[in-house]
């Protein structure tokens, strides 16, 4: 199992790897219920993809400013805590990291016009987990 | 085309040619009277003259009849519309408004001046339903009704209307002028809207639940050693988010207090002898999904306990108790706290219990939580900012 979900999403033990060459390739996964992210966590990581854990965006910002090798990022959409939701995340990575794919999930319904940024990926909740693997190494395949 | 006339359409029309048939009788015996009563003029019965004075006297008289009758008709017709709660204008064929009903006066802010005789589809605030207005128009100039709904601010507030414009027909059937009558449909719109987002609200529930159903039954299987036992946890599992989702539609899915929440998670575990299990703090208001949470945590240890720990023997004692620290930002502390059952030895590996209470709470709301098995029986203590547990929606 290549996910370590207890570990701090800083942990310097991962940094350094390219995303394209990598073969775990690293997903910053972004939810705010902890059951959902334990699940979550560990289907992606029987799938072979590292995975890193923020329960809201403004934690996720931290994880991407301080890591290089991040491949992926899986944000939920509601998320109290943090100072923005998850379509604005995803905005902003695009934005920033323009390298790194962005999938939403939620289940709040289709995402608005606007709501997501060009090229990024949405996944309706609750949803297969067989779909996510897939989706998520497509994405990871064509970014690379 | 133009639709066959409604039995009404034809009395309309029908009414419409006697009174002008009436006013056109009145004036012209006026007319004749005058000319009688001018010598000069008067010309002899031989030259034309209709008949004797006594006889074009009886005839004024039912001229003047009719026109009482015709202006008792006008009033009703005045009072009909007054009666009405809807707006009504009277519109030219190319939509400048000609005629306001007294509950359209009320209604408006401007005074009828500002009114008569502009552009009744322009007086629409949003361009959609100006164009709305135009094509109601059209339709109606078409002998067709034209339909609406739109916004629309005037006195109280932005109102909404229903309106329909149709064509008033003119004498050889074809459109002669329009009538706009809008309904004032606020309340209905608004509970439309309501209702709408209720939906929105209420699917967007239901997804989150079936994830964490999901969620629960995979990580269930996750960690069953058996089919039997995954099925019963996961039964019991599902039950204690059913009791928490009984707690939340006590408190219209806003909050729940935080005494209920453990009275509905400890109650299919407890049995009825008394002092098992107490429960003591403060009144506490929760959020929908540290309710949910909060649930589950204490499920798993109240089913932990019924199988190893304090509820698994006569004399054990479960007692959950809490505080509230802090005034400007309070934090919540929890206990957890077995006495009296079997010696306690930790688990020999982290199941799926162990993974909730030690992720979730932290998790979901930046608190903190530690989990200790020492051997007069298992302790939880968790803390975790009043404010996150109070926030969100589930």
């Amino acid at each position: 199992m290549t996910s370590d979900p207890d570990r701090h999403p800083q942990d310097p033990r991962q940094e350094g790897t390219d995303p394209a060459c990598d073969s775990n390739p690293v997903v910053l996964l972004v939810e705010d219920d902890g059951l959902l992210l334990m699940e979550a966590s560990d289907t992606l990581a029987e799938a072979g993809f590292t995975v890193l854990e923020a329960p809201h965006a403004d934690e996720a910002l931290q994880v991407l400013e301080s890591r290089s090798d991040v491949g992926i990022l899986m944000t939920d959409v509601d998320m109290p805590l943090g100072s923005m939701n998850g379509f604005a995340l995803a905005r902003l990575v695009s934005r920033r990291w323009p390298r790194i794919p962005v999938l939403v999930v939620s289940g709040m319904g289709s995402p608005g016009p606007h709501d997501m940024p060009p090229g990024a990926r949405f996944i309706p909740k609750p949803y297969a987990p067989s779909a996510l693997v897939r989706t998520l190494h497509d994405t990871v395949r064509r970014a690379a | 085309m133009v639709a066959p006339d409604t039995d009404a359409e034809h009395d309309s029309r029908m009414e419409t040619a006697r009174q002008r048939a009436i006013r056109e009788e009145t004036a012209r015996l006026r007319a004749l009277l005058r000319d009688a009563r001018t010598p000069a003029r008067r010309v002899p019965a031989a030259g034309g003259f209709p008949g004797s004075t006594a006889e074009w006297e009886a005839r004024l008289a039912t001229a003047e009849e009719l026109n009482a009758r015709l202006r008792a008709s006008e009033a009703f017709t005045a009072r009909l519309l007054a009666a009405s709660r809807d707006t009504i204008q009277v519109l030219a064929l190319d939509g400048t408004v000609q005629w306001l009903s007294e509950g359209d006066r009320a209604a408006l802010e401007t005074p009828d001046g500002a009114v008569i005789g502009t552009a009744w589809a322009a007086s629409w605030p949003e361009p959609g339903d100006r164009t709305a207005a135009e094509v109601a128009l059209a339709a109606a100039r078409a002998g067709r009704t034209g339909r609406f709904r739109a916004p629309s601010g005037r006195r109280g507030g932005l109102r909404w209307w229903d309106v329909v414009v149709s064509p008033i027909q003119g004498p050889d059937g074809g459109p002669e002028r329009l009538l706009a009558v809008a309904r004032d449909v606020t309340d209905a719109h608004r509970a439309e809207e309501q209702q709408a987002l209720l939906m929105q609200e209420m699917a967007h529930r239901v997804k989150n639940t079936l994830a964490l159903v999901q969620a629960i039954a995979a990580q269930t299987l996750r960690s069953a050693s058996s089919l039997d036992g995954a099925m019963a946890s996961f039964n019991g599992r599902l039950m204690a988010l059913s009791d928490a989702h009984d707690v939340l539609i006590r408190g219209a899915w806003a909050a729940a207090d935080l005494a209920a929440v453990v009275e509905g998670a400890m109650a299919p575990h407890v049995d009825a002898v008394a002092g098992r299990f107490t429960a003591a703090g403060p009144a506490v208001s929760l959020g929908p999904r540290s309710v949910l949470t909060l649930s589950l945590m204490l499920h798993e240890l109240a089913t932990n306990a019924a199988k190893y720990g304090a509820l698994s023997s006569p004399a054990g004692r479960v007692a959950v108790a809490w505080e509230l620290a802090g005034t400007d930002d309070p934090v919540l502390h929890l206990r957890w706290q077995e006495t009296g059952g079997p010696a306690v030895a930790p688990p020999a590996r982290e199941g799926f219990g162990s993974r909730l209470i030690a992720r979730s709470l932290v998790h979901s709301f930046g608190g903190s939580v530690s989990l200790s098995f020492p051997p007069e029986g298992v302790v939880m203590e968790l803390e975790a900012p009043l404010a996150a547990m109070q926030d969100g929606t589930a």
